[in-house]
């Protein structure tokens, strides 16, 4: 589209909207916009007028007659394409109303169109950008997550769940068949794969096979790769509005109220839960009337034992910390490789929080006392799990 | 100032037997202007139509009045307030707005900052009982902090460098000190997502026509659009029905930047971030790219609006979903590489 160039704004002494140009015609109302897009022959069915729309939205009929719109532009645009070939001819008048003349093309010719077409860049271009869209969903949910793409990367996460930490999963039946409800569980490991982990350990092992969607931290957004990559697998990035809205739609959510301090956690202080942020996830179920499951899980605090912390300097590099564990960064980034412990994920009895109104969110003292419940439940659950537990690697 | 039958409180029309409205339009030539004007003059609640531009908007009919008025211009405030004062003024949409960036920032200052003020200050004057701001849901800026939706309540965090968002912020203040110190007056501010249709025609419809579409790599955002007969519907609506405030307008559903691309039938081209950012600055001042660098952080991250507020007090419920605002972009352009659309876009 090289002639769009010439329509770059130029500054001028008006006080409308640049780049529009003197010569497009008069469309008189929106509803002129509308139909040129009906304009090209017999599609005659009109659009309707804006405000109508307005108040029409919401009817189901409007987008199946938009498709079949759509699918008979579709055909209409493939059929002038063999009439015509693709880039002949002169552009017909503004304002013709008729279907361009329907002139049978002669045999040879369309052999040779065909041939002109396939010779052109466009087409592979345009066939590239369709293939694009193979391992992707046509539509995301509000977060961003594309089931399609999830089953592709899906048969890494199994291996992992079943073969390299061969998880196991005690307590599902306290998750709730349905409704809204707030996992708390322990964070773990330098790169966490706690959250991935409960979504998978839910979605097999509880009967209704529910979806969790985990809140993640702010830090995996502002970079590359990561960011896109955790929220079309499900995760959502922490923040109080995030999760009202999940749990609105009655939604399952895992919360992992230590943040980064969990992560960041050396291998000295694994399974010894760190400050519950400021309770914000008690707030919320407060003003949401969700109840709490707790969660522990155990396993996952051993796959990269950080021995310390390297924060000089990594603030340039836009990271909070290095890690140093024993092979990274000895070993480069195969060194980041977590170990193959041995997983378990417990899932305790639901906290009922429904005996205090949502106006008692605004109540610090209250807030701060049932975060401590939920804390020290998890770490009761985490504690008995530990001492269970002969061995990391076997369980 | 003669008296106007006035409907209260949140009447959608003007009084059966009453009199009917007069609405100014600023920016009338423009995209928005024009069609908003089109669209006043089917309208029977709508008594007259005066348009400020400086040239006639192409949609003029019996209804509308066009003025020649430059907002840049110091002596823009007075005569505006003639001529509302004069037509006997109800409402104005000020459209006067840029929709691309531009290099004559100064220009741009005049028209938006300043420009606003004059004609929150003629209307002031002239007692008008009703102001909408057209505004854009891309003041709020592009952060990973960003919630996925953001409300009306959160703070504005464009890049103040950046002129485009800057006068704009500063045009958004002018209309809240305006419904501040006139408190009869109605207020409503409408920040549309981006615009897509088969006319319009801004920085986002030129960046979905590249062949190559540059993206940041390893970064693919959420991205939301309105289509621009729901942007012309809005208007019109806050035009017609009384409601103060702050409201994102935009189209439902969010789609990922690379599916967008890749419903465009475009090919994406993805460069690294701080590799982008100078090129763009480069390009951006020899003038050869359409938007400074500033925009990139659009390309990285999520600034997606919540359209609940619009729904639940404004009435306005977009006939296209954001995915159904890019179909139907594409679709325009596909009629016209195959010519059989001759009009081009605005």
């Amino acid at each position: 589209m090289t002639d769009r160039k010439k329509r770059a704004p130029r500054p001028r002494r008006a006080t409308k909207a640049p780049g529009r140009r003197k010569t497009s015609p008069p469309t008189t109302s929106t509803e002129a916009v509308v139909a040129s897009q009906a304009d090209p022959p017999e599609a005659a069915a009109p659009e309707p007028a804006p405000l109508e729309a307005t108040e029409l939205a919401g009817k189901p009929d409007v987008p199946a007659r938009m498709r079949e719109l759509e699918e008979r532009l579709d055909r209409m645009i493939d059929a002038h394409a063999r009439d015509r070939g693709i880039s002949d001819g002169p552009p017909p008048p503004a304002s013709r109303p008729t279907p361009p003349p329907s002139r049978p093309a002669p045999p040879p010719e369309g052999m040779l169109d065909t041939a002109r077409e396939l010779l052109s860049a466009d087409f592979y271009l345009r066939k590239w950008g369709r293939m694009g869209l193979r391992n992707r969903s046509q539509e995301v949910d509000d977060f961003g997550y594309d089931p399609v793409y999830e089953r592709k990367v899906l048969p890494f996460f199994e291996f992992l769940y079943e073969k390299y930490f061969r998880v196991e999963a005690q307590g599902l039946e306290n998750v709730p068949n349905e409704g809204r409800c707030l996992l708390v569980a322990n964070h773990s490991g330098t790169i966490p794969f706690d959250g991935i982990m409960l979504r998978l350990a839910v979605r097999r092992e509880h009967p209704r096979h529910r979806d969790v969607r985990w809140l993640a931290e702010d830090v995996i957004f502002h970079f590359p790769f990561l960011g896109s990559f955790t929220a079309r697998v499900g995760a959502v990035r922490a923040c109080q509005e995030n999760a009202e809205r999940l749990l609105g739609h009655e939604a399952l959510v895992a919360v992992f109220p230590e943040g980064m301090k969990g992560i960041g956690k050396l291998f000295k202080e694994r399974y010894k839960l760190q400050r519950f942020g400021r309770g914000g996830f008690v707030k919320l179920c407060l003003r949401t009337r969700t109840p709490v499951v707790p969660v522990a899980i155990v396993g996952g605090e051993e796959t990269n034992p950080m021995l310390a912390r390297v924060e000089y300097l990594t603030q340039a590099i836009g990271i909070p910390y290095l890690p140093v564990t024993p092979t990274f960064p000895a070993l480069g980034p195969v060194g980041l490789m977590p170990a193959p412990t041995k997983w378990k994920i417990v899932v305790g009895a639901p906290i009922d929080l429904g005996e205090y109104g949502a106006e008692s969110a605004d109540d610090e003292v209250l807030v701060g006392k049932l975060t401590e419940r939920v804390r020290s439940a998890i770490q009761a659950m985490l504690d008995r799990a530990v001492s269970e537990r002969r061995s990391v690697w076997f369980g | 100032m003669p008296n106007m039958a006035r409907p209260g409180g949140l009447a959608p029309v003007a009084g059966a037997g009453g009199k009917t409205r007069v609405v100014a339009v600023t920016g009338a030539a423009g995209f928005l202007g024009s069609h908003l004007v089109g669209l006043l003059e089917e309208d029977e609640r709508i008594g007259r139509v005066v348009a400020l531009d400086v040239k006639a908007p192409q949609s003029v009919g019996k209804k509308t009045r066009s003025y020649e008025v430059d907002l840049t211009l110091s002596a823009a405030e007075t005569r505006i307030a003639e001529i509302l004062t004069a037509e006997r003024v109800d409402a104005i949409a000020h459209l006067a707005f840029l929709s691309s960036p531009t290099h004559a920032t100064a220009w741009c200052h005049e028209l938006e900052s300043v420009g606003t003020m004059h004609v929150a200050v003629a209307a002031r004057q002239a007692q008008v009982r009703k102001l909408v701001l057209w505004s854009q849901t891309w003041l709020y800026g592009a952060h990973p902090s960003n919630p996925n939706f953001l409300t009306e309540k959160l703070p504005l965090r464009a890049p103040t460098a950046e002129p485009y968002f800057a006068d704009k912020m500063e045009a958004e203040e002018q209309a809240r000190k305006l419904a501040q110190r006139s408190p009869g007056a109605v207020v409503t501010i409408l920040r549309t997502a981006p615009i897509l249709g088969p006319m319009v025609n801004n920085t986002f419809t030129r960046y979905l026509s590249r062949k190559l579409v540059p993206t940041m790599m390893g970064f693919d955002p959420l991205v939301q659009f309105l289509h621009e007969a729901d942007a012309i519907a809005a208007l019109h609506l806050a035009l017609l029905r009384d409601a103060p405030g702050t409201f994102n307008i935009v189209g439902d559903g969010v789609l990922p930047l690379s599916t967008v691309i890749k419903l465009a039938g475009r090919v994406a081209l993805p460069i690294p971030h701080p590799l982008a950012e100078t090129i763009v600055g480069l390009g951006w001042i020899a003038q050869l790219v359409d938007a400074p660098p500033s925009f990139l952080k659009y390309l990285r991250f999520l600034c997606v609006a919540d359209a609940r507020k619009a729904r639940e007090i404004m009435g306005f419920r977009p006939a296209y979903t954001s995915r159904e605002a890019v179909l139907d972009f594409v679709n325009a352009e596909r009629l016209r590489a195959n010519r059989l659309l001759s009009e081009t876009a605005a």
